[in-house]
């Protein structure tokens, strides 16, 4: 782990080249950029790239450090832990949530320096889902304002997907051509097959052809522990060389305590800690983008007389309604050889119960995938959830080779109860850290039943031996979330918080539901939105600066 | 220059341009030669799973050495066994990887045409067979050389299911180089201008052999945008183990040559006919 910052001196890593450099712009901590973002994932980077290329001033924190994956990143699972946010929290409630691996991340480029790279759009009706679903609640924004967004960050990623995708409204063609799907996707492809449901190759960010500086995938395997070849195109190697180009400033290893508050009730910059001191960078706008746990954190910790309830807080929903998706399991054995950690984990997928409305017996959906887990993660996941252990343990694992299986990505309902809150411990820097609480409602517990009931049926068909399940969760969403109505949210649908008008939010925390995909396409499509209202606004002179005159106005 | 000189009769005229025949076994060795190279290669990709990959390259090289045999002025009943097993062979190779692309779960979807074995590959080791035995004069009527149109019509079919291959294998690319057209756009036009060739005989030599001669000339730069493709892989040249055998065909774009210099000896045919 660097213990010093490396973007600094007017230069930043360059993601593309071993040891290799690019100029950056500095800006100092007393000259007033137009937007202080804390965050770089898929949020605060993309944010940050779309903001500097139109012309603003843009400085963006994040706590962890900036990668060279060409030299930094091991093929070894245990060593790549280091890209998760493994600070302290506390997680409690009826079903606590695990955190590392599959929702966090610290580094600059975030959590998609992991992610599994699936990037699928949200079925459009999730967006009105309580007036045309009839369950949970709509969002602030529709199907058009959000699908051309989509468009541009499939373009930007150049998401390699299939040619015909079968769901969703009528799309344009994936940038790329999809990835050759692995002996485990087959299994899913039989099993989908055989009960008379769609599948597909999965659109994923990796190209599979070459694309500038990155080389095309070469099926490695070890996407979600960090891909050393580039081919992943995450935040770290698409948006932040992008945003840096344009003249942004990328600060490592900078962890953000406070949103400072002026006496006019404005934000006027963020106490951050670098290089063994606190500092102050001073901003007409600050933007939060720490997803659904250190979003609220910090706006809880950034309270003040002015908002003693934390900050954009005066709804109270500041932290509630966190989501997770629910990733249950389905593993069984075949009786050939499926070598599954071979490619991208999930190459092939369905959206069958995304799409479908009729033979369910819950509210929501969920997206089963193909899996290839790592053999110290697959050892743990049959270890730890299973008690497998001694000679029995050796034994399964002698049968790596010939395992497949199914997870989904499936999504939960918001509830009030599930919440980020403030611990009386504190961290390192001497911030109260988060305590989490989480639990599964009725409709959460039926779609995962469905869910494990179908994926045996589905593993059976394709040809398993034998079968199990288990629980689990990925990612996050909510926290901060975005509506119509001042009273029962944080943001406009914009992003901009209702208390205060120039402290915004950008990230996955802004999520009224979680719908049944990951939501890392989802982000940035609102990130760019995000980006494109802030500048509509600032050329209206709506973005509020200081002493709320409009004083951002981009190029 | 070696296949200038092989095309090229070594004594007589100069300036002498060289026969049909020539033409036409030059042709097919140059199939036979890149059918070798692409499919010894692919196949020692899919390790030689079954028996019967061995048998394309093992056929093309027959069919090269026949090929050079008649260059060289030896012909016999040997070349013409060689040429009729490639003829056999290709027509077998199509239909061996249809139904491996049949084989996979589901219908027949792009992700399976892309990634499972080319359909229309074999053709091309089937048509080294074609042309070598016109060039022999073997399958016509008292051993007369072919008719023109004949052989610019069979040219044109073998053009339009390489563009159908190369067209397919560079959307699985994304186009991702604009050059990756190239190789669809100006074999097509010679294709065009070989069936106006064979129904308007003489009309468009002149830009009929400019477009050949272009088609004749994909085959070497081919060979170059490919060896770049391969250095974009991961870890380049210096990975050449693995580079070559994942990146763009080196062995497939020289087919394109092989293609025009049947053209040629269609247009040569004519002109003698005429």
């Amino acid at each position: 782990m660097p213990d010093r910052p490396r973007a600094r001196d007017g230069q930043a890593p360059d993601v593309f080249r071993r040891g290799g450099w690019v100029p950056m712009r500095m800006f100092r901590d007393d000259e007033a950029v137009d937007f202080l973002i804390v965050g770089t994932g898929a949020g605060g980077g993309t944010l940050a790239c779309a903001l500097a290329e139109r012309g603003f001033s843009v400085v963006a924190l994040d706590a962890g450090p900036f990668w060279r994956p060409l030299e930094d990143f091991a093929s070894d699972e245990t060593e790549q832990a280091k890209l998760y946010w493994r600070d302290e929290r506390i997680s409690g409630g009826e079903d606590p949530i695990s955190f590392g691996s599959n929702n966090s991340g610290k580094a600059v480029g975030g959590s998609t320096v992991h992610f599994q790279m699936v990037s699928l759009r949200f079925r459009p009706e999730w967006l009105k889902a309580r007036s045309l679903l009839g369950y949970a609640r709509d969002w602030p924004i529709a199907w058009p304002e959000i699908e051309p967004y989509y468009e541009q960050v499939e373009e930007a990623l150049k998401i390699s997907g299939p040619v015909d995708f079968p769901w969703g409204p009528p799309r344009k063609r994936y940038p790329y051509r999809p990835h050759p799907v692995n002996a485990a996707g087959l299994v899913l492809a039989r099993g989908a097959e055989a009960l008379g449901i769609s599948w597909a190759p999965t659109p994923l960010a990796t190209v599979s052809a070459p694309r500038g500086m990155a080389h095309p995938c070469v099926y490695r395997g070890f996407c979600k522990f960090g891909c050393s070849t580039n081919a992943k195109q995450s935040a770290l190697t698409v948006w932040i060389p992008r945003a840096i180009q344009a003249g942004a400033e990328i600060r490592d290893l900078a962890m953000a305590g406070r949103v400072e508050i002026g006496g006019d009730g404005l934000v006027t910059g963020v106490v951050y800690h670098r290089e063994g001191e606190w500092r102050r960078q001073r901003a007409r706008n600050v933007v939060v983008a720490g997803y659904s746990v250190e979003t609220p954190r910090l706006l809880l910790n950034s309270a003040c007389p002015a908002f003693p309830d934390g900050l954009a807080n005066s709804s109270g929903m500041v932290g509630k309604y966190l989501m997770t998706h629910a990733n249950h399991a389905v593993w069984g054995t075949m009786d050939e050889e499926i070598r599954w950690n071979k490619g991208p984990p999930s190459l092939a997928l369905t959206e069958h119960w995304n799409y479908a409305d009729d033979g369910k017996d819950f509210d929501g959906g969920y997206a089963i995938m193909s899996q290839g887990p790592m053999p110290a993660e697959w050892a743990n996941s049959v270890a730890v959830k299973h008690g497998v252990w001694g000679i029995a343990l050796r034994n399964r694992m002698m049968l790596y080779n010939r395992m497949a299986g199914l997870k989904i990505v499936g999504e939960t309902l918001p509830q009030e109860s599930n919440r980020v809150e403030l611990a009386e411990e504190e961290d390192e820097y001497g911030l109260p850290i988060a305590k989490v609480t989480y639990g599964n409602c009725d409709n959460d517990k039926r779609l995962a039943a469905h869910s494990i009931r179908f994926m045996t049926d589905m593993m059976h068909a394709a040809g398993a031996r034998d079968s199990w399940s288990e629980g689990g969760t990925a990612h996050l969403m909510g926290g901060c979330r975005m509506g119509d109505d001042e009273r029962d949210s944080v943001t406009d649908s914009d992003g901009r918080t209702w208390d205060i008008p120039n402290l915004w939010i950008c990230d996955g925390s802004l999520f009224p539901t979680a719908g049944g995909v990951n939501p890392s396409l989802t982000i940035q499509a609102l990130a760019l939105r995000i980006g494109d209202r802030m500048a509509a606004l600032a050329a209206r002179g709506e973005l509020a600066g200081r002493r709320g005159r409009p004083s951002v106005t981009g190029r | 220059m070696l296949l200038g000189r092989l095309i090229t009769p070594a004594r007589g005229s100069r300036r002498r341009k060289p026969s049909p025949q020539r033409l036409l076994y030059s042709s097919s060795a140059l199939l036979s030669l890149s059918v070798l190279g692409d499919s010894g290669l692919e196949h020692y990709r899919g390790l030689y799973r079954n028996r019967a990959m061995y048998v394309a390259p093992t056929i093309a090289a027959a069919g090269l050495a026949g090929a050079a045999a008649g260059l060289t002025g030896r012909s016999g009943r040997l070349p013409a066994v060689a040429f009729r097993s490639a003829v056999v062979t290709g027509l077998a190779g199509v239909g061996f990887h249809a139904w491996n692309l049949m084989k996979k779960p589901g219908r027949l979807r792009w992700d399976r045409l892309f990634y499972g074995a080319p359909a229309g590959a074999p053709a091309a080791l089937a048509l080294a067979g074609v042309f070598g035995l016109m060039a022999a004069g073997r399958g016509f009527p008292r051993s007369r050389p072919p008719p023109g149109e004949a052989v610019a019509l069979v040219t044109a079919i073998g053009l339009g299911g390489n563009i159908a291959e190369v067209a397919l294998l560079h959307f699985r690319g994304s186009y991702q180089n604009r050059f990756m057209y190239l190789p669809i756009a100006i074999p097509g036009l010679a294709a065009a201008g070989l069936l106006a060739e064979a129904a308007w005989p003489g009309k468009l030599d002149g830009a009929l052999a400019s477009l050949l001669g272009a088609t004749a000339v994909l085959g070497p730069l081919g060979m170059v945008f490919h060896s770049y493709g391969v250095s974009r892989n991961m870890g380049g040249w210096a990975n050449f183990s693995q580079n070559v055998l994942s990146g763009p065909p080196l062995a497939a774009p020289p087919s394109f040559s092989g293609l025009a210099l049947a053209g040629f000896a269609a247009l040569a045919l004519r002109n003698e006919e005429l």
